[in-house]
């Protein structure tokens, strides 16, 4: 027996020499000028893939899109193009592009990389999450999304089941039969949801399909069905030209294309006036043609086949360790970049965060530190916090009684204590909310009811039937798994119970489950929150259009849609004026800026009056959502906050706007590319 | 000649078969098959019946546990492209069929067993890691087995030599101080979760006195506390089985007689107290090692070390149902190989249990 445990012993004692002599030869590694914790392991650095901040991080840092953002006021200043012309009427975008603009593979950067690249987003193979940010471009939402639309009017051969093989005019023609008798509603709404035919059909033309759509009760008579039956057959064979269109058209000569290497063409089909702004988001960076199509899936994964074009370079990628960046001295600005090296650290644990940070291995810590301790760390130096373009908020299920009523709705907003939650409990100097779209520059929110008012609360629930909270059915507070979310949660649901006498209860789904029941509209009220993808309104305000696929909550106000529809195009209002204007709230306000818009005569005059009216119908669309919709109770606009080293310069939490004036860094974006290690 | 030994030729065969499925990525597959066919034959011609009973019994049991693996997974609600952006139906459809995971009914999970057994004979592929693109779950998983294995072995020792010594002394002398602060120092150890133990070592060994790095990998500097942390748990643990398996010894009548024969207590000690102390012990290692190899969540994600832990949770959070498993085989082999060595040691450290193999 001795033998044998001798012999263990010493295998052992051999394994665990092998392993000491391994380590202490491992080359002792340099640390990086600059190390910052990265939240978690990157899924990928592909610009087209990619959603989330840590990835976004990364790429911003080794591709560079069409512009980049000045560091002090984040206006788009010329990156991969030198130099751009604008039409007049603002829907014509001419790049030319940098000469000296160069792949780390020594080829030049050119247009068609961008065309080819923009086209990639677009491409339902690409399935790229974000490719409906770029679908102000001609041709990119057709191309995108019309594939799959057509299938599902026209029937798929190669579908699963039998209802998608058939498709929806198939199965329109089975409801309808001989075409005699009236369809029940009932059987028409089964029919709808069954075939998702409100998602198949989204913006269509045709007013029959429209109308149809919304009918709930009674019956559909046989004319309306032979009407409804030639809508659909138009909207698919528009559809399906649209499709065609784009296909020939996109990327090659139209929407987002390259005439030569040097010039790079974008039209656009909305009054987009943010567009620079969205050129240097991480989606609209290049990829690397001649990388990408060789090594598809992984050519991002190692340096040597991770081509890419920005101030940095990627130099190794050690999964779950680290990523290095090197800096990239064949990049056209490389005398403005101060940092050597960079180390993105993929940790995800706050304490582990916080400790790297404090022991000074980590240089900047985004966020990642245990909530308790904000009191103790709020009093550094080094702890940067600034306002946000973050709303934290619950939806409310609006397809569930008694949620139904807005008056319910109303009454469990105004029962909230906000400011009470971010002074007791999130204490990071968050503003209470009462509107969804956080403070940004240029846009006056409408004033909002739905600040605290447990007096007018209860009045409001008893109005709608449920005196001091009688008779209210108890219900759920839902809430993805995390201390900081359990606490608001458990907060609201007090504040429920308490001002208005309602049954609420907290409760906790994982993070998988509760985006499901939050999609499928399982939930009564579910907490919830949304980053601004670019500084303006329509990005907070778009996700409240009927059956929006962010929307989550059943709400839906056509006068809503028609308003943003109009944003994105205000100079249509000119010929819906007299139909539209009566329903707003602030009529002479915005007859006033519509009449400004009329009396402009050259299209850059035109322009210049369509903004502040853009912002007017924002406006009225939000008051809308506050005043007669409320679909979700906003609680607070984030505070995002930073652990910075003394040692780094160039971190920006205020940004000074062109005209002087100082505004929060509201993204919380901080490109490497300008930051600095004070060497001392 | 009583015939051809059956359970031999069975046994090899697995034996052989496993092992070539092991080495193909590294090897290539003719030096495998070549790598197999010597490990299956000398496996068949040495093992004990016992280890090749084992092995044989192992195949069907992956399969099992594949197969119903696969379907409890695909009963979970939501899916790998969850995200709070909703993603159209399109997007998701596109994404389902690129990983084959579209359909997850009953026949879908029959289907996605036999096209992942498929590729796992035929390639050696054990599936694409859905949430980390680009990689493969072997990708994933090579560079972080070292790393849990390293840690697992130095923490196994440390647990070990630690909980060894702390219970043969308290149970040569049960009730005495020795015993008491033994046992109570185990109590800690068993109580305190790890990751306060964890935080206290960061505290007082990297943040006050700088000695140790907070977290990371890369040298051997980092190896000490987290190996120190994995351990305690399993030292306060193996102390207890050491001290009563030690007390119950001491206690036989052969010891009394050795004692009388005029043995030196040091011998007594080394010859039977240590040999009653380890029988519990090693039957427990056998488990313990497999679930200290393959990672410990908590510490690898308090020290930041890039092993295997990690894999197994977040694989399940995000319903990256390759990674799982992956990770499932994994363990799953690692305990029926731990198990097959403490069953062996067993058979050598207790000639009655000898008599049965």
């Amino acid at each position: 027996m001795w033998r044998t445990l001798l012999a263990l012993l010493a295998v052992f004692g051999a394994a665990l020499g092998l392993v000491v002599v391994t380590f202490s030869a491992s080359a002792r590694e340099e640390r990086a000028d600059l190390v910052f914790v990265n939240g978690t392991e990157p899924k990928t650095l592909d610009p087209q893939k990619m959603t989330g901040v840590p990835e976004g991080r990364l790429a911003d840092a080794v591709f560079e899109g069409l512009t980049y953002r000045d560091n002090d006021s984040h206006r788009p200043l010329p990156g991969s193009a030198a130099s751009w012309e604008v039409s007049p009427d603002g829907r014509r975008y001419t790049f030319h592009m940098r000469k000296e603009a160069r792949w780390t593979d020594g080829t030049r950067v050119t247009a068609r990389d961008f065309a080819w690249s923009w086209k990639r987003l677009q491409e339902p193979e690409t399935a790229s999450e974000y490719a409906y940010l770029l679908h102000c471009v001609r041709h990119a939402e057709a191309y995108n999304t019309f594939g799959a639309q057509v299938k599902a009017l026209r029937g798929d051969p190669a579908a699963r089941e039998r209802p998608g093989q058939v498709g929806i005019l198939g199965g329109f023609r089975a409801l309808m039969g001989a075409g005699t008798a009236a369809v029940p509603a009932k059987d028409w709404q089964t029919f709808l949801t069954e075939l998702a035919v409100r998602d198949t059909v989204v913006r269509t033309r045709e007013r029959a399909l429209v109308d149809a759509i919304d009918t709930t009760t009674g019956e559909l008579g046989p004319d309306l069905l032979r009407e409804v039956g030639a809508a659909l057959e138009r909207d698919a064979g528009r559809r399906e030209a649209e499709l065609a269109d784009a296909k020939a058209h996109f990327g090659v000569d139209q929407g987002a294309f390259a005439p030569d290497d040097d010039t790079f063409v974008v039209e656009l089909t909305a009054f987009v006036p943010y567009f620079l702004d969205l050129t240097s988001f991480h989606s609209a960076l290049p990829a690397p043609r001649q990388a990408v199509e060789k090594n598809p899936e992984s050519w991002f994964r190692e340096p040597a086949t991770c081509v890419s074009n920005g101030p940095f370079r990627l130099a190794r990628w050690e999964v779950n360790k680290k990523i290095r960046l090197v800096k990239n001295h064949d990049y056209w600005g490389a005398r403005e970049v101060a940092l050597e090296t960079v180390d993105a650290l993929p940790i995800e644990n706050s304490t582990t965060s916080l400790n790297l940070y404090l022991s000074g291995e980590a240089d900047w810590l985004p966020a990642t530190y245990p909530p308790d301790l904000i009191d103790q760390l709020k009093g550094r130096p080094d702890f940067k916090a600034n306002p946000s373009a973050i709303t934290y908020f619950f939806r409310i299920n609006v397809t569930r009684k008694p949620f139904d009523d807005p008056r319910v709705r109303l009454a469990l907003s105004k029962a909230i204590d906000r400011h009470l939650l971010v002074t007791k409990v999130t204490r990071k100097g968050e503003t209470p909310a009462t509107t969804i779209v956080p403070p940004m520059p240029g846009y006056a929110p409408p004033d909002s009811p739905m600040g605290y008012d447990p007096e007018g609360a209860r009045k409001l629930l008893a109005e709608a039937g449920f005196p001091g909270g009688r008779g209210f059915p108890p219900f759920g507070v839902l809430y993805n798994k995390s201390e900081g979310h359990q606490k608001n949660a458990e907060f609201v649901a007090d504040q429920l119970r308490r001002n208005l006498g309602v049954e609420a209860k907290a409760y906790v789904a994982e993070w998988q489950s509760y985006l499901r029941n939050q999609t499928q509209l399982d939930y009564d009220v579910c907490r919830a929150g949304w980053v601004a993808d670019y500084r303006d309104p329509m990005t907070f305000l778009d996700l409240w259009i009927t059956k929006g696929g962010n929307n989550n909550t059943g709400w839906g106000d056509p006068l809503y849609d028609r308003l943003i529809g109009l944003a994105g195009d205000p100079f249509a209002l000119e010929a819906a004026a007299d139909e539209v204007l009566p329903k707003l709230a602030e009529q002479d306000r915005t007859r006033v800026l519509l009449a400004a818009l009329s009396a402009a005569k050259t299209p850059a005059e035109r322009v210049s009056a369509a903004e502040p009216l853009r912002m007017q119908l924002f406006r009225e669309a939000e008051g809308l959502l506050v005043k007669r919709g409320h679909p979700f109770i906003p609680i607070y606009y984030y505070v995002v906050t930073n652990l910075v080293s003394p040692r780094v310069e160039g971190f920006r939490t205020e940004l000074v706007q062109p005209d002087g004036t100082r505004i929060p860094n509201l993204q919380d974006l901080h490109p490497l590319r300008d930051l600095r290690i004070r060497k001392d | 000649m009583r015939g051809l030994p059956v359970l031999r030729v069975l046994g090899g065969l697995a034996l052989g078969f496993l092992a070539f499925l092991l080495a193909r990525s590294g090897l290539g597959v003719p030096l495998a098959l070549v790598l197999g066919a010597v490990v299956g034959a000398a496996g068949a011609r040495f093992l004990p019946r016992m280890a090749l009973s084992r092995v044989l019994w192992a195949i069907p049991l992956f399969l099992l546990l594949l197969f119903v693996a696969i379907q409890l997974m695909f009963l979970a609600p939501g899916d790998p492209f969850a995200s709070e952006k909703n993603t159209s139906a399109a997007v998701r459809e596109e994404q389902g069929k690129k990983y084959g995971t579209l359909d997850r009914s009953f026949v879908g999970g029959a289907v996605f067993f036999r096209r992942y057994v498929e590729n796992l004979v035929a390639d050696g592929y054990m599936g694409p890691a859905i949430k980390v693109e680009g990689r493969s779950v072997t990708e994933l998983l090579l560079p972080a087995l070292p790393v849990s294995l390293t840690l697992g072995l130095l923490s196994l020792v440390i647990a070990t030599a630690l909980g060894m010594t702390l219970g043969i002394r308290a149970g040569l002398k049960p009730g005495s101080l020795a015993d008491g602060l033994g046992m109570g120092v185990s109590m800690i150890g068993v109580s305190l979760p790890s990751f306060v133990i964890g935080a206290l070592l960061i505290l007082v060994f990297s943040l006050k006195l700088g000695w140790l790095p907070v977290a990371g990998w890369g040298g051997f500097r980092h190896l000490i506390l987290p190996a120190i942390t994995l351990a305690l748990p399993y030292a306060a643990y193996i102390a207890r089985l050491a001290r009563s398996g030690t007390i119950e010894v001491m206690t036989q009548d052969f010891v009394r007689t050795a004692r009388a024969k005029g043995l030196a207590e040091s011998e007594v000690v080394m010859k039977h107290a240590f040999k009653g102390a380890i029988v519990p012990v090693v039957s427990y290692l056998g488990p313990a090692a497999a679930q200290i190899m393959t990672g410990s969540f908590v510490v690898e994600t308090l020290f930041g070390i890039p092993g295997m832990g990690q894999y197994f949770v977040k694989g399940a959070v995000n319903r990256d149902y390759y990674v799982v498993l992956g990770t499932m085989l994994l363990y799953s082999g690692f305990v029926i190989l731990f198990n097959l060595l403490v069953d062996l040691a067993y058979a050598q450290l207790d000639p009655r249990v000898r008599e049965r193999g």
